[in-house]
């Protein structure tokens, strides 16, 4: 939903000059405020330096995406793992013959 | 100001074509850009304009006279959808040049490669995101792209490429 009302707000941007007029008064937490932005994200592109409208919203893109992007998680199964049956296998057979 | 991608230049061009495709209302294609620049937002009451000339020189052209109204100074015997394509490219720099443009930071951010950013953006204004995903729902293809939008047919081509469905 970020990337959703990054866009939006972006894209008003080019013919609401209110917008940027927050922005040059360094209130842009409030514009974000009315935008589906979650409380950690709106904190975090709040406190984005930026020389510009055009240089945050490139910021503010980074971020959003970065967020957005599922965590990629390798999972390998142990290599232990193999092992550990194999173990458990002989354990067994030799508890039989015992 | 840092560095930008080519994928970001372009995020944040499709961003403002959207912008602008909002303030036009059209829900339906051909997208009215002479109509844009002849009835701009207040925003650029000063920036937008169409003159039509007589040149070879050019397809078309935006130049801003001194304390004058910038103006996209187009070709007049351009086929329609050539004519709707150079006015969507030009109308970027109307937007860089703007006193609205300039306190964006359009200047920096588009200025080095505003040949590319310029027909990325006229495509994205010409067939913007919406329609054309509307247009795809429907069943329409490639081939019918550059008619029902009214462009021409190697632009709608590479719109096609630009937004992979």
């Amino acid at each position: 939903m970020s990337m959703q009302a990054l866009n939006r707000l972006v894209a008003r941007s080019i013919i609401d000059p209110s917008i940027l007029q927050a922005f040059g008064a360094g209130q842009i937490g409030q514009v974000l405020g009315e935008l589906d932005f979650s409380p950690e994200m709106r904190r975090t592109l709040t406190g984005l330096e930026s020389g510009s409208w055009a240089e945050f919203a490139i910021q503010a893109y980074g971020v959003v995406k970065a967020a957005e992007k599922p965590a990629v998680r390798i999972q390998l199964p142990s290599p232990m793992e193999g092992l550990m049956a194999e173990q458990e296998q002989k354990r067994s057979e030799f508890g039989q013959v015992a | 100001m840092n560095p930008v991608t080519r994928e970001e230049r372009h995020w944040f061009l499709r961003c403002l074509a959207q912008g602008l495709f909002e303030y036009m209302g059209a829900a339906a294609p051909p997208i009215p850009v002479e109509g844009l620049l002849q009835h701009p937002p207040d925003t650029y009451r000063e920036d937008f304009g169409v003159v039509d000339m007589y040149s070879t020189l050019w397809d078309a052209t935006f130049a801003r006279p001194p304390n004058g109204r910038g103006s996209v100074f187009v070709r007049i015997d351009l086929k329609p959808a050539e004519r709707r394509f150079a006015l969507a490219r030009e109308v970027l720099s109307a937007l860089i040049t703007s006193r609205h443009g300039r306190a964006m930071g359009l200047v920096q951010l588009l200025m080095a490669d505003l040949k590319d950013s310029a027909e990325y953006f006229a495509r994205c204004l010409v067939v913007p995101e919406p329609l054309l995903n509307a247009f795809r729902k429907r069943g329409g293809q490639q081939a019918e792209l550059a008619e029902k939008f009214g462009i021409p047919s190697g632009v709608a081509g590479l719109r096609w490429e630009d937004s992979p469905a």
